[in-house]
């Protein structure tokens, strides 16, 4: 059968049977919308407020303590603040596409917002792993130039270790830390951005 | 105590309301994500019909919002769930002269329609509501020379689906 004919059993296809009352047309004018860059502004400001708050437990319960006798806690501190500053901006950007998007608008216009929230989240996700990776490297050159530095941090305080074969131990110990945390921040964004955006990449294939 | 804006949205949206049931019939599996998808159109309309002016028809604007909401802004992504179909309830008619023939050749239209990505869907669903190029152009933003190409296209590709 060709298209023609199946736009002629389209057209004559019956009223749909499960009509919505006035009054429940009214009831759902007044739920609250439920669409997908709302979500991901909302999932932005939750994890901001977790990360906020991991942080500023750590910091109480003494994680940070040993950084401490560094002096190196000016460098996290400062560095925190700065990444405070971004993560704000970005969420500027997630509430400006939220509010950018409009079902009023043409459908490429709205196609071409919806690329920029895509694009937005990527770059948030590629600037949180970047941070973890430049961040750990900054400090580790720091903590090898502070003299016992490893010591120190390690609470090993032993002058029979070879201090060589320390440091050999503690570069791969935090090679693989900081890979342990970049799979797990990968799939942290994974399963929080990427199940929201599968439906938004659809459309680009 | 509805205002006269509530009352004329109710008024345009109830009698117009048969564009939302089809647009969520093919851009959603099953009863559930239907009434989510209805739920979040009837939202959208109702957010934006302060800012409707008249300047075209309320349907016309109305099949702009629709399935802009249906293309991008529907949250649950469109599972393929072969079970609890809700095809076999929806199109029993009740008159006399019920044709089967006609319900199954509906079926699979509608089926065939639901295989196509987001943007041919709007394409096609515009096309089978007999929509003027100059409509469909101005619906998704793109020159009518272009919606002819598009539209061609997409016929195509559910011609493919519908006669393998």
């Amino acid at each position: 059968m060709d298209l023609a004919n199946y736009k002629k059993v389209w057209k004559n296809q019956p009223e749909e049977q499960n009509k919505i009352s006035a009054l429940e047309i009214y009831k759902m004018t007044q739920s609250k919308s439920n669409s997908t860059v709302k979500w991901i502004f909302i999932i932005g400001l939750l994890e901001f407020v977790f990360w906020f708050a991991i942080n500023h437990l750590g910091t109480k319960n003494g994680a940070l303590d040993p950084y401490k006798k560094l002096n190196l806690i000016n460098f996290i501190e400062n560095f925190n603040y700065f990444h405070y500053v971004v993560v704000v901006l970005f969420l500027i950007l997630f509430y400006r596409n939220f509010s950018l998007i409009s079902t009023v608008d043409n459908t490429k216009k709205l196609m071409t917002n919806i690329l920029l929230v895509r694009k937005t989240v990527k770059w948030y996700v590629y600037y949180n792993l970047i941070n973890v990776v430049v961040f750990s490297i900054i400090l580790n050159i720091l903590i090898f130039n502070t003299p016992d530095g490893i010591n120190i941090l390690s609470g090993i305080d032993n002058e029979s270790f070879n201090q060589e074969h320390m440091k050999s131990v503690f570069i791969i110990v935090e090679i693989v830390l900081i890979a342990i945390m970049l799979l797990i921040l990968w799939l942290f964004y994974y399963l929080l951005y990427g199940i929201l955006l599968k439906k938004l990449n659809k459309n680009y294939k | 105590m509805q205002t006269q804006l509530e009352k004329n949205f109710l008024n345009d949206f109830e009698k117009n309301q048969n564009i939302v049931h089809k647009i969520c019939r093919i851009y959603t599996s099953n009863q559930d994500e239907h009434n989510d998808l209805f739920q979040e159109i009837t939202i959208q309309i109702w957010k934006n019909y302060s800012k409707f002016r008249g300047e075209s028809k309320f349907s016309t604007w109305m099949y702009r919002v629709s399935l802009n909401t249906a293309i991008s802004l529907y949250r649950k992504s469109s599972r393929r769930i072969k079970t609890q179909d809700f095809s076999d309830v929806s199109f029993k008619i009740k008159s006399v002269d019920y044709d089967d023939t006609k319900d199954v050749q509906l079926k699979t239209l509608y089926n065939g329609i639901r295989e196509l990505n987001d943007i041919d869907k709007a394409l096609i669903f515009l096309y089978l509501e007999d929509k003027p190029y100059k409509e469909i152009a101005e619906t998704l933003g793109i020159t009518e020379v272009n919606a002819r190409v598009k539209m061609n296209r997409t016929k195509e590709k559910l011609k493919k689906i519908l006669n393998p």
